[in-house]
């Protein structure tokens, strides 16, 4: 018999409470050796205490979290070694230079990446010597997953990693994680960036009122939700025409000048519909812009529908 | 050789901490500007000491250490914990401890360095005497020092911020500074407050570093001082390891709370013991005059002095009868200025009594410049007798001084400065003779 393959991170049963309020009850996920896990939900989801139990930042009040096969519990020293991070509100001194941050984090451990090797990779060579307090919120990111990476980590663990990002670090910071990545690191991540979520994330669980409702890689995920299609046309039409009015099985539509956009369960019908309109009109259909369901779509009906089912359960 | 991660990284962390606090402004400020303030300002106070500061470097050096250990240690800590950098600490395969011992003891490196910076000034600005033995007046220095960051540890603790690490450490601070014998020297104290610094670490860190500077004293009997900072140190340490929040915003348990209280209970402790062995009010001051070395007193030059039967500061013969001074041996005999438990003092009050008479024009002014020679002679150890009256000469500004005695019938009170003035050759004409330079 073929021996399973272990996850790199195993969560079960995973609870945590903060007085009398259930931040996380009963999650449960395994991660794949090289997988980017992301978990998304809405704040107070129970996302960042899900990781900080993972991290060892919080002690879990039951279940069992294992990285590598290493219990979390019975050997944290061994896991912390395993382990790297980004973490929500940690930052460093104002006074620290990047080389001395990496410099000292690197001699907790036994192996370790050398300081110039990860300055080069994020791009910090010139700000090698700058103290942090002068670093841009680009450059500091950079450094903390610089900092993430530099026990040579099996697993990274990210916190909202593009947070409060101009969209070219945003794209620059995205490009290091995938990179990380194709190293065979296993990157848990948490985000309220679903975009993110969906160009980065293999699987995404949706967190809500400190449980997983809903596991699945992205595509998947969004083609669960019951929300209408929606596409944009632009034509040659003049403006006023009447043509396109009254198109069959569109929920919506809304027009501007020569531009129409319509809310449809029924895309291709009403497609087909709409291009044979204009042909008989003798008009020109310019430019299509055809949008699913996203992950937004159905993350937004998952946790609407449970915060209505259930409020006030979690922080 | 390897070294162990674990031990690099808590060498390296050590060094950066040093390293970041020369980086910081307002550690240079707070950590060595305000030190060479508090020298100054106690320079200018006492600059008639002789040597200049001797006296008082136990009380400026346990200000640095306090400032350094309960303002400095908890400030620096509790910013790093506001930022998330022990968040990020927590993440590191090293217990949470080490890294707090390493900081503590980056803590005892930069204090050392203020404190011997003001020594150094001190000796090269006023000429005051560093310690004699080096060794002993270092392990004095950590060892107050190490409870003071005991301190610092729980002020860090129970501080949720910066601002209320000010406002803790200054609970601490001010007391010991205005009635703890650390600012204000416990001799010019009230009763009730030198009580009351008993139950304060700040008195016993004076005591136990003064000694470091004093020449003929040395370092001894310290025991008790020794024990009862370990007593509130090791408490008040132990709390804040207990009460240790390496994260802001987490909340101290309500039944944590009680390691506050037990802290606070060593200090009555050790107040309870000082009372218990009578120490609680031992107030030998730390007087200036025992410090006078015979090599001091034998520079004194005894020329140019007014003859014994001049205007100024006349003298009887050494062949006057007591019996016709009008009871006024008798009197001066059990005259209670001239008694204190401070010898310094009471041989001061005595020779500002021949001074007074002799600015007033009593017509017992030989007689008592006499009668205040046999006394000095008669009560006191002749060692004790030449630092005293070397220390007069000396130190014409130091010590209190008694311008009127209704008890000997000299009522007047001229100036205060000028009965120093006339004490100064009472003394010369008293230490000569009791030296033999002055024939009778």
């Amino acid at each position: 018999m073929p021996e399973a393959v272990q996850p790199a991170v195993s969560v079960a049963g995973l609870c945590k409470r903060y007085g009398a309020t259930a931040a996380v009850r009963g999650v449960s996920f395994d991660v794949g050796a090289g997988e980017i896990f992301g978990l998304v939900g809405p704040n107070g989801a129970g996302k960042t205490t899900t990781l900080e139990c993972l991290l060892g930042l919080r002690e879990p009040d039951g279940g069992v979290v294992r990285v590598n096969g290493v219990d979390l519990r019975k050997n944290a020293a061994r896991a912390k070694l395993l382990v790297g991070a980004q973490l929500q509100a940690a930052t460093l001194q104002d006074q620290i230079t990047a080389r001395q941050a990496l410099d000292l984090f690197g001699s907790f451990y036994p192996q370790s990446f050398c300081a110039a090797e990860l300055l080069a990779r994020f791009d910090l060579e010139e700000k090698a010597g700058a103290p942090f307090v002068t670093l841009s919120g680009g450059q500091r990111q950079r450094l903390f997953l610089a900092l993430a990476l530099v026990n040579r980590p099996s697993v990274l663990v990210l916190d909202e990693p593009t947070a409060g990002l101009d969209p070219q670090a945003r794209r620059t910071l995205r490009e290091l994680i995938r990179a990380m990545r194709a190293e065979g690191r296993t990157i848990l991540l948490s985000t309220h960036d679903l975009q993110e979520a969906e160009q980065l994330c293999d699987r995404v669980a949706i967190m809500d009122h400190g449980k997983i409702v809903a596991l699945a890689p992205p595509a998947e995920l969004a083609g669960r939700s019951g929300s209408p299609s929606r596409f944009i046309v632009r034509t040659t039409l003049a403006a006023g025409s009447a043509i396109l009015d009254g198109l069959p099985e569109v929920i919506e539509a809304v027009h501007s000048e020569t531009t129409w956009v319509f809310e449809t369960r029924a895309p291709s019908r009403v497609l087909a519909e709409l291009i044979r309109r204009l042909d008989e009109a003798g008009a020109e259909l310019l430019e299509v812009d055809l949008r699913g369901p996203s992950l937004e779509d159905v993350l937004i009906e998952l946790t609407a529908r449970r915060g209505s089912e259930s409020p006030g359960a979690a922080s | 050789m390897r070294v162990h991660p674990n031990l690099s990284g808590w060498m390296r962390h050590l060094l950066l901490t040093v390293a970041l606090n020369f980086r910081n402004p307002q550690a240079i400020v707070y950590g060595y500007l305000v030190p060479v303030f508090f020298l100054v300002a106690f320079g200018s106070v006492f600059r008639t000491d002789s040597p200049p500061l001797q006296a008082h470097m136990g009380q400026i050096l346990t200000i640095t250490i306090l400032g350094g250990a309960c303002f400095g240690f908890p400030t620096a800590l509790v910013a790093e914990r506001e930022l998330g950098v022990w968040r990020r600490y927590r993440l590191l395969p090293i217990p949470i401890a080490w890294l707090v011992v390493s900081t503590m003891t980056a803590r005892v490196a930069i204090v050392a360095s203020a404190v011997m910076m003001q020594i150094a000034i001190a000796h090269a600005v006023y000429g005051t005497p560093v310690p004699a033995r080096p060794g002993t007046a270092a392990l004095a220095f950590l060892f107050v020092t190490a409870a003071f960051l005991g301190l610092g540890l729980l002020v860090a603790a129970l501080a949720d911020n910066v601002p209320a690490v000010q406002a803790l450490g200054q609970c601490l601070f001010l007391p010991m500074i205005m009635i703890g014998g650390v600012g204000v020297p416990l001799a010019v104290l009230p009763v009730w407050a030198q009580g009351l610094a008993g139950f304060m670490p700040g008195r016993y860190a004076v005591e136990v570093l003064q000694p470091c500077f004093d020449a003929i004293e040395g370092v001894r009997d310290v025991e008790f001082r020794l024990a009862a900072l370990a007593v509130i140190g090791l408490a008040a340490g132990i709390a804040g390891a207990k009460l240790f929040r390496w994260e802001a915003g987490r909340r101290i348990d309500r039944p944590a709370r009680w390691w506050v209280a037990a802290a606070m209970a060593s200090w009555g402790t050790v107040g309870a013991a000082a009372w218990q062995t009578g120490r609680l009010h031992t107030l030998p001051e730390a007087a200036a005059w025992m410090n006078i070395t015979e090599a001091q007193i034998e520079q004194i030059d005894f020329g140019g002095l007014p003859g014994d039967h001049d205007i100024v500061t006349p003298l009887a013969p050494a062949s006057l009868d007591p019996a016709q001074t009008g009871g006024l041996a008798n009197r001066l005999d059990l005259w209670q200025a001239g008694k204190l438990d401070d010898a310094g003092q009471s041989i001061r009050n005595l020779v500002s009594i021949a001074a007074v008479a002799d600015l007033c024009a009593d017509p017992r002014e030989p007689a008592i410049g006499r009668l205040v020679l046999r006394e000095i002679e008669g009560r006191f150890e002749p060692f004790m007798a030449r630092q005293a009256l070397a220390w007069i000469i000396l130190s014409p500004e130091d010590g209190r001084v008694l311008t009127k005695a209704p008890e000997l019938e000299l009522f007047r009170h001229p100036p205060e400065r000028v009965v120093r003035e006339r004490s100064v050759i009472y003394a010369k004409k008293y230490l000569g003779r009791l030296l033999g330079k002055i024939s009778d």
